[in-house]
């Protein structure tokens, strides 16, 4: 199968999954009856001012009906307005993706060059002291909570150290932030040779991306060991033993055939750390996407809400159809030629 | 010449029951170090949780108004909060929500998953297509925003919580039992059984449930740990528990604010208490592993 | 000349049980056998009776929790059971070399044939890349592989099952093996392919006069294709000897059995599965192993068997070797 027959196939299978993504989107937000209008009239509201709100929202239609516009609606682009911001919630989202973008590509690829490795050298001698020390870190890290990671972090290298600055979002309040370019302040900094608005962007970085680094790193640790023994045990390994080959070949042999696995598994782990990255925005005060998600649901803000769910699920889509391209192109297994 | 036989202790009297009881505890130590460290630590918030009113040295809702942010001392071992309320007790008494979120969120999922995974397992066609469909479109959500937009919109109550969280877990249930299903669907048990013509709903039950439990059984510790975890999220982001209850994740939300200016108590030992009952669970859960696994038992 | 010589080996699968009480499950008992350049040893007998495990003794890749706890493994005068791990490591694949049972799945999905070919000869002989290239494809046309050039770029998937064990065979040929472990080389391949295999390995094994040891449950494969015959039943050698001889007379109650099993004078492929519960490796009796089976046991069959000599060079583990049709004959026991 020719590369373009192969995308294209793959594009056909995301529609119908991105329509039931938005079609669970609506219903999410519509579960429990909360009802957006109360917050938009306000208290003082009287029962032909809560219709004429409710008429204009669409919510007096069917629910068939209204989830037809909605779609209508997302696939031109528009996803309604944000009650906290008053601004388009695409506007919103587009601002503040490749914050939190650069965040997670940091915080997770840190995470996962150190996961990935430790991994491998534990599944090698199984059971041995590095494989149980590995194991209790590797599960001490999923028992950890990120926000409480985070906080610890705050108070011992902010309070008690003074090595890191406040946190308080992405630059100090000092420093002016740098002009736009691609709205990540570290590489606009860099880009704009404006090297104190690079040096706080970084050192503002440095704990909220070694939260996510650690808290990244122990999923990926554990499914690579699990991965790297499943390989040792297979026939291509007990075969490449009987053939007298070398440990540092052998050892090559193991790493290229985990590649594959692994690199699907952190695309899959993605997803979640995603949920965890809105966390740590949290704490940190970061201005990203997670942190507007969050608040939006705790306030309650629908639109805000839809737009931020939506956002996220599309993300794991193109992730996983990135990891997805990228396998069938080094896999000699794969239908595409 | 090569190595020649090591010899092993025989037994030549049959054992007393308390030696069979010592050989078996010893021999899974053995296998599995960890399943018996976290069962042990579960055990150990279990009696917190039961015993909490024996235990605790104050009230762990009263407040010392006098005591506000008092550091770690001999009277309040873990200090006191922003409301002068006894940490130590608070951590204790928390315990209790720790288990009442997870054991009925657990069993929750177990009693929507199991079934759903044995139905679709074993009639395959339209319904299983559809429903694993679904389950994996719900995996592009992180399991947290699910979790948090669900309960926010629902209503901030512990068994909306519970509901929830039992609701969103189930899927996992599912697939596990789903794929022993469809392993067993064409052994010569299940086969016999059919021709004898037993109703498809004994099938189910009777033939099928016994063998396909065990992978879900393995599944229970883990989930359990993740959701003590999530509960605690959701309450540390205001949602679902409400100050001043002293629950590990609300409390964490309260001493989030100290942390900045030094009454780091507040906070840290909550969080600490989340990490060990948390730790124990996934210990066990992952120790349960090596217990079914027949290579781990190679002796010295 | 006798290249390999096992004596009186033991290997045990020693683990401690869920009441931490050491458990021993005596795989191998006292397997003796010896093998000369150029002969063909075929090994038979049921699952589990320890043929797999006997090669895996030979080279060294056991895994915990069996290990050979007595006895000796010498190849051409070097003792293998106390070797050091590289050391093995080094003659593994040059001068003992293995033919595996799941070709497709043995091979490195990752690399292309040619290169592991290469590979292989590379880790062992070194030299230009040119000359272990060329001696690849020259051992794909020994094999019978079709257009070697070009197969030699394919990916291990892309073969069909025999052209996967051919690939195996040319492997196992790459650096001139004085031994060569065949174990069960032909299960799993339609009959006439697996009839062309076995040719082809007896023609190689006359060209390069390789001792040659073929582990198998079928014993119209022996009988087709291998000088000497050893069968095996719970860890034991119970008879062995040259192919005919064997066949024609056996002098051990299990061979007796698996020869009237296979009647139709030894066709390929109709291994029939001999009926009967496998011997508790666990709790094996005193005496033979074959005892709870044996319609002509006797008290005596609780010591030690002696290992008789009935004819020139073909013995058989049993106290009534070459006596059975003295005892009353009992009838094929279910």
């Amino acid at each position: 199968m020719t590369l373009q027959r192969f995308l294209l196939r793959r594009a056909l299978m995301v529609i119908p999954l991105m329509i039931g993504v938005v079609f669970i989107t609506f219903m999410l937000v519509r579960v429990g009856g909360l009802d957006p209008v109360g917050r938009l009239a306000g208290p003082t509201a009287t029962q032909a001012e809560f219709d004429s709100i409710r008429e204009n929202l669409g919510l007096d239609r069917p629910l068939w009906e209204q989830f037809g516009i909605y779609l209508g609606n997302v696939v031109r682009g528009d996803l309604g307005e944000s009650w906290l911001s008053n601004r388009p919630v695409l506007t919103d989202i587009k601002e503040r993706a490749i914050i939190s973008l650069e965040l997670l590509a940091l915080g997770v690829g840190i995470g996962t060059l150190i996961g990935v490795p430790v991994g491998l050298r534990a599944a090698f001698r199984p059971n041995g002291r590095f494989d149980q020390l590995t194991r209790i870190l590797s599960l001490l890290g999923f028992s950890i909570p990120t926000y409480w990671l985070g906080l610890v972090m705050i108070f011992v290298f902010f309070y008690l150290l003074g090595w890191a600055p406040p946190a308080i979002g992405r630059m100090s309040l000092l420093v002016s932030p740098p002009d736009t370019i691609t709205g990540s302040y570290l590489i606009d900094g860099l880009l704009t040779a404006n090297w104190q608005a690079a040096w706080s962007a970084a050192t503002q970085l440095v704990l909220p991306v070694i939260c996510l680094a650690i808290v990244s790193a122990a999923p990926i640790l554990k499914q690579t060991r699990a991965i790297a023994i499943e390989v040792l045990a297979s026939d291509t390994v007990r075969y490449a033993h009987a053939c007298g080959l070398p440990e540092h070949i052998v050892r090559r042999v193991v790493l290229r055939n985990s590649a594959v696995p692994v690199l699907t598994f952190v695309g899959t782990e993605v997803t979640g750390l995603v949920g965890t990255m809105s966390l740590i925005e949290y704490v940190f005060a970061w201005g990203g996407l997670g942190q507007y998600g969050l608040n939006a649901i705790i306030s309650g803000d629908f639109t805000a809400v839809q737009g931020y769910v939506l956002a996220l699920a599309l993300f794991s889509v193109l992730v996983f159809i990135a990891i997805d391209i990228v396998v069938h192109l080094i896999e000699p297994r794969s239908e595409l030629s | 010449m090569a190595k020649t036989t090591p010899t092993y202790p025989t037994q030549t009297q049959p054992f007393s029951a308390r030696q069979r009881v010592s050989n078996r505890l010893i021999g899974l130590f053995r296998i599995s170090p960890t399943a018996v460290i976290g069962l042990l630590i579960i055990l150990f918030f279990g009696v917190l949780a039961l015993f909490s009113p024996w235990i605790m040295p104050h009230d762990p809702v009263s407040s010392y108004t006098d005591r506000v942010l008092q550091a770690p001392s001999a009277e309040h071992w873990f200090g006191t909060d922003g409301n002068g309320m006894d940490v130590f007790s608070r951590v204790i008494y928390g315990a209790k929500y720790g288990f009442g979120i997870a054991i009925p969120a657990v069993l929750l999922s177990l009693i929507i998953g199991v079934p759903v995974g044995l139905i679709a397992g074993y009639r395959g066609g339209l319904l299983d297509e559809v429903l694993m469909r679904f389950f994996d479109g719900l995996r592009v959500f992180p399991s947290i925003i699910l979790a948090l937009a669900v309960v926010a919109a629902t209503g901030q109550s512990l068994l909306n919580v519970v509901l929830v969280l039992g609701v969103l877990d189930s899927p996992v249930f599912a697939r596990v039992v789903r794929a022993e299903v469809l392993a067993l669907r064409s052994s010569n048990f299940v086969e016999s059984a059919v021709a004898a013509g037993n109703p498809t709903w004994r099938i189910l039950f009777v033939h099928l449930l016994p063998n396909a439990i065990q992978g879900a059984m393995a599944q229970t510790a883990v989930r359990a740990a993740w959701a003590v975890r999530i509960s605690a999220t959701l309450a540390f982001l205001g949602v679902g528990v409400q100050a001043p209850t002293p629950e590990w994740g609300a409390m964490i939300r309260q001493g989030a604010e100290f942390m900045v200016s030094g009454q780091w108590w507040v906070a840290l030992y909550p969080g600490l208490a989340l990490i060990c009952m948390v730790f124990g669970l996934n210990l066990f859960g992952d120790g349960l592993q090596d217990l079914m696994d027949p290579r781990r038992r190679a002796a010295k | 000349m006798t290249l390999l010589d096992v004596v009186n080996l033991h290997t045990h699968f020693i683990s401690r049980d869920i009441d931490n009480q050491v458990r021993t499950a005596k795989a191998l008992n006292g397997v003796s056998f010896s093998l000369a350049s150029g002969r063909i040893l075929g090994i038979v007998g049921e699952t589990g009776a320890g043929k797999s495990l006997t090669a895996q003794s030979i080279i060294g890749l056991l895994r915990p929790p069996a290990r050979i706890v007595g006895g000796s493994i010498t190849f051409e005068g070097r003792e293998l059971t106390t070797m050091p791990d590289a050391e093995l490591n080094k003659i593994r694949g040059e001068e003992i070399a293995m033919v595996v049972q799941n070709p497709r799945t043995s091979l490195d999905p990752l690399t292309r044939v040619g290169d592991q070919l290469v590979r292989l000869h590379q880790v062992h002989r070194g030299g230009p890349k040119e000359a272990s290239h060329k001696r690849a494809i020259e051992m794909m046309e020994a094999v019978g592989i079709p257009d070697p050039k070009s197969r030699a770029r394919s990916w291990p998937h892309e073969l069909s099952g025999g052209m996967a064990q051919r690939v195996l065979l040319a492997m196992a040929l790459m650096n001139a093996p004085k031994l060569l472990i065949a174990d069960e080389p032909t299960t799993g391949l339609d009959v006439t392919v697996q009839a062309q295999i076995l040719d082809l390995l007896r023609d190689l094994v006359a060209r390069f006069n390789m001792a040659t040891m073929i582990i198998t449950h079928d014993l119209g494969v022996v009988a087709h294709f291998c000088d000497e015959i050893a069968v095996m039943f719970g860890g034991c050698i119970v008879e062995s000897g040259p192919v005919r001889d064997v066949f024609a007379a056996p002098a051990h109650p299990y061979t007796r059995k698996l020869v009237a099993a296979t009647p139709e004078r030894f066709r390929m492929g109709s291994a029939k599965s001999l009926s009967g519960q496998p011997p508790d490796l666990y709790n094996l009796p005193d005496g033979c192993v074959l005892q709870s089976r044996c319609a002509h046991a006797t008290d005596l069959c609780k010591t030690p068997v002696p290992n008789i000599e009935v004819a020139a060079s073909h013995f058989s583990l049993c106290h009534y070797a070459g006596k059975l049709d003295a005892n009353p004959a009992g009838q094929v026991q279910a």
